[in-house]
């Protein structure tokens, strides 16, 4: 590792009332290399990251970038150094083009002070070119998937001659595909010696793209690492601080009747003759790429959506199931898998959420039994582990894997026969996913078929007693747990 | 495991009290606003001027009530109607029961009739049709003002009957029961919002309408019901107009959909959606009289009184923009 250093954080400290966020944080950082930064949500990662980005001042300590002490006290600053930040959160203007885009606020302008169309898509077109893009500079950026818009952002920093470019969990909604390719531009990047800072929750990613990475933990510094010849298990350790084995899924019998079963699902040009079963206390894993149809199943399956033929029948009797009202009523329960969007209103308090979907059964002449109200969510939240200070603390208070906890607790509440999950864990850090798997084990224990949609293989692997694998709409192969396999299962996905 | 705290057994009284005195911000600054007009004219604390400040905020109230409901159903909610609903409600009653002969009662129930007929309009084009909700009240407000006019040819329906007016002329000892009306539907209101199924799950919807259908919240019901409502109360607010002044006239409530908006809003009700109080409305409603009466009793010229007011507005939604921001939590 002869690289050069470029920036470097000695002793950084940051405390906000109440928290000490960071803590003598001490890391260097290379050129042309892609250091990982790990750790829990909460370990202060974003924190250290807005640092860098200029959004929050430290409070003490030094950051040195190419040798200088620097000090930033606005996002302006930093970006003029050289560090460009993309954040989880995209903010680019949906309805103007990548080029323009690109070169937000510095457009160029010819010899008589108007806009120069032609050098703007021209510079943009050189930047795409040189980082292996699929995007054209008039492309109109609201019509470009997610991954495309990251890469605009990421061409942003790059366009500003950004020495440093912040990734904050680039991957958590993007394809396989288009993951291979954003991988494509960030060793583009590479080789123009610009050093990567990149934070993900996904730890085969990091083997595969990091050099080297750094955990952090509760605000301090843990270790840094060059990423050659470890193994998952040991940055897990490193991030949760003892030796955390995920919990395995207890195979089923497989022998009790199906609770639900999918007959012929069709809805055109989204997904085609699906058909398959979910027994007593199973987990059905549903495998495939991202936008194989899996979500979409799942969303007419529940009602949100229509299909145009097929049937669905739960406990041996056909159910027509025209809403999500009509699926509560026949015992299906939906997590979905975007949590921030269709999960929970997150104004509202952790009580008020669990109890949405049975106000029903606990009214009386419209009027809600508010001892119900609050015994049922008091139940739910001892039962499920919920973190929360109190029933009424507003969802948006709560860390993501406590947020996820209250969507399940939600459905639990309705007493399904089968709980669908979408994503379950995405975005959750690896304590709070390994509370999720158990609690998925002793559902199935009490008797509940799961049906689960994820793109994490290890946790499809980990958790199914079946695995179905889609593609395009299509239902490719149906995998018990002992043939299962990465590969068998990446084949059928893609194949 | 989390230990959670014993269960306290609530009870009902404390909590209404608490709902009122919420936004107590709200009561701190218009007990200020009343510090000049005490000194300079004292006759403001009259029972006389403060039973006539109760009367003349009635008809706001109760169209503030409907823009609580409308506002807090999200999706954009806004009722831009309002006003021509009141002018064609209550002309199309008392017109019946002043040229047709029609009973008192029989002209009130086409009134409200009318309002809901005209809410429930609103809601379903803004539902099933998905016209934004200002674009389609505002498109309502402006036909429904078109057909006050061919109907009355643009004449007042003057001398209203007894019966009628006694809505305003008459009450409980030297309270009008339009007072009692206004101030029922404040309480009813606010039961609904905070005690019923309807209410929680207007704020669901409100606050996420993707998370509330997933739930199995029948999101476009709720919403039709929210605008409903809001016809209806503007019809009760036509009623109360015409007792008032005897006559129900075709220009009645014109502009006074802002000021029912307004006062939701400097009472901390969102334009967001998911978010609002009766008793922050009430507040605001009471603000705005208060600052119409005072400026009357010190002779300010209107022009002031409308700078004035437009300030009081824009300060009540920064306040709201600091109390939300993440800074003053």
């Amino acid at each position: 590792m002869a690289k050069e250093v470029i920036l470097e954080v000695s002793d950084v400290g940051k405390s906000f009332p109440g928290v000490n966020a960071l803590e003598n944080i001490s890391i260097q950082f290379h050129k042309g290399e892609v250091h990982a930064l790990l750790g829990e949500n909460g370990a202060g990662k974003s924190t250290l990251m807005k640092i860098l980005a200029g959004i929050h001042t430290p409070d003490s300590g030094t950051i040195r970038l190419r040798g200088k002490e620097v000090f930033f006290n606005k996002p302006k600053q930093s970006m003029e150094a050289g560090i460009g930040m993309v954040h989880q959160e995209l903010c680019l203007c949906p309805h103007q083009t990548a080029a323009e885009n690109v070169y937000m606020g510095r457009s160029p302008v010819n010899k008589f002070g108007f806009f120069d169309w032609k050098k703007l898509n021209a510079d943009a077109q050189q930047i795409f070119a040189q980082l292996d893009m699929d995007v054209r500079p008039s492309d109109v950026v609201g019509n470009l998937s997610i991954a495309k818009q990251q890469m605009i952002e990421i061409a942003k920093a790059a366009s500003m001659n950004a020495s440093i470019i912040i990734l904050d969990e680039p991957t958590s909604s993007v394809t396989e595909e288009e993951r291979l390719a954003l991988f494509n531009m960030i060793r583009r990047l590479k080789e123009k010696d610009v050093a990567i800072i990149y934070i993900s929750h996904r730890m085969e990613e990091i083997l595969e793209i990091a050099d080297c990475f750094t955990i952090l933990r509760d605000g301090h510094f843990i270790v840094t690492k060059p990423v050659e010849g470890i193994t998952i298990d040991e940055i897990i350790t490193g991030m949760v601080g003892r030796t955390l084995t995920y919990v395995e899924h207890e195979q089923s019998s497989g022998q009790d009747e199906p609770v639900m079963e999918a007959k012929g699902l069709t809805r055109r040009g989204v997904f085609e003759n699906i058909s398959f079963n979910v027994r007593k206390g199973e987990v059905l894993g549903l495998a495939g790429l991202v936008g194989a149809g899996r979500s979409e199943v799942a969303r007419c399956i529940f009602g949100l959506d229509k299909m145009d033929s097929g049937a669905i029948w739960i406990n041996g009797r056909e159910c027509s199931i025209h809403s999500p009202r009509s699926a509560i009523n026949y015992g299906v329960g939906f997590v979905t898998e975007d949590r921030k969007m269709d999960g929970s209103v997150l104004e509202m308090s952790v009580q008020e959420n669990i109890t949405l979907p049975i106000l029903k059964t606990i009214c009386k002449a419209g009027f809600i039994n508010k001892t119900r109200d609050h015994l049922i969510a008091r139940q739910a939240i001892e039962n499920y582990g919920v973190k929360t200070p109190s029933p009424k603390q507003k969802v948006v208070n709560l860390s993501g894997g406590n947020q996820q906890k209250v969507i399940i607790a939600k459905w639990l509440t309705t007493n399904p026969k089968v709980l669908i999950l979408d994503e379950p864990t995405r975005g959750i850090d690896v304590g709070a996913k390994n509370e999720i798997y158990k609690m998925i084990n002793e559902l199935t224990a009490k008797g509940l078929a799961v049906i689960m949609i994820s793109s994490e293989m290890p946790e499809i692997l980990r958790m199914s007693d079946r695995v179905i694998v889609m593609r395009e709409g299509k239902i490719t192969a149906e995998i018990p747990k002992k043939d299962a396999t990465q590969d068998t299962i990446m084949r059928f996905a893609i194949q | 495991m989390v230990q959670n705290p014993p269960l306290k057994k609530e009870i009902l009284m404390p909590k209404i009290l608490k709902a009122f005195i919420g936004s107590y911000g709200l009561v701190f600054v218009i007990l200020i606003f009343c510090i000049p007009v005490t000194i300079i004219r004292p006759v403001f604390w009259s029972w006389g001027n403060l039973s006539n400040i109760l009367v003349q905020m009635t008809v706001i109230g109760v169209l503030t009530m409907g823009q609580v409901f409308v506002l807090i159903s999200g999706g954009g909610g806004i009722d831009l109607s309002v006003g021509s609903t009141l002018a064609f409600s209550a002309i199309l009653g008392a017109g019946l029961i002043r040229n047709s002969g029609f009973p008192v009662w029989a002209g009130l129930l086409v009134t409200l009739l009318t309002g809901i007929a005209v809410g429930a309009f609103n809601g379903l084009i803004i539902t099933k049709i998905k016209i934004s909700p200002l674009i389609t009240t505002l498109a309502v407000q402006t036909a429904v003002r078109g057909l006050v006019m061919i109907y009355t040819g643009g004449a007042d329906v003057t001398n209203m009957p007894r019966a009628y007016t006694d809505i305003v002329s008459k009450g409980i000892g030297s309270i009008s029961w339009s007072v009692v009306i206004t101030f029922a539907i404040f309480f009813i209101t606010m039961v609904i919002l905070r005690y019923t199924r309807y209410g929680r799950e207007l704020y669901a919807v409100g606050g996420n309408e993707y998370a509330a259908n997933v739930s199995g919240i029948n999101v476009t019901k709720i919403r039709i019901a929210a605008y409903t409502a809001c016809g209806l109360l503007a019809s009760v607010a036509g009623i109360i107009t015409t007792a008032r002044l005897y006559t129900a006239g075709p220009r009645a409530g014109t502009g006074m959909e802002l000021t029912a908006i307004s006062a939701a809003v400097i009472g901390g009700t969102s334009l967001a959606g998911g978010k609002g109080y009766v008793s922050g409305a009430v507040l605001g409603v009471i603000f705005l009289q208060i600052i119409d009466n005072t400026t009357n009793l010190m002779a300010i010229p209107a022009a002031y009184v409308s700078a004035l007011k437009g300030a009081i507005i824009l300060g009540a939604a920064i306040l709201d923009r600091i109390r939300s921001s993440d800074k003053f939590k």
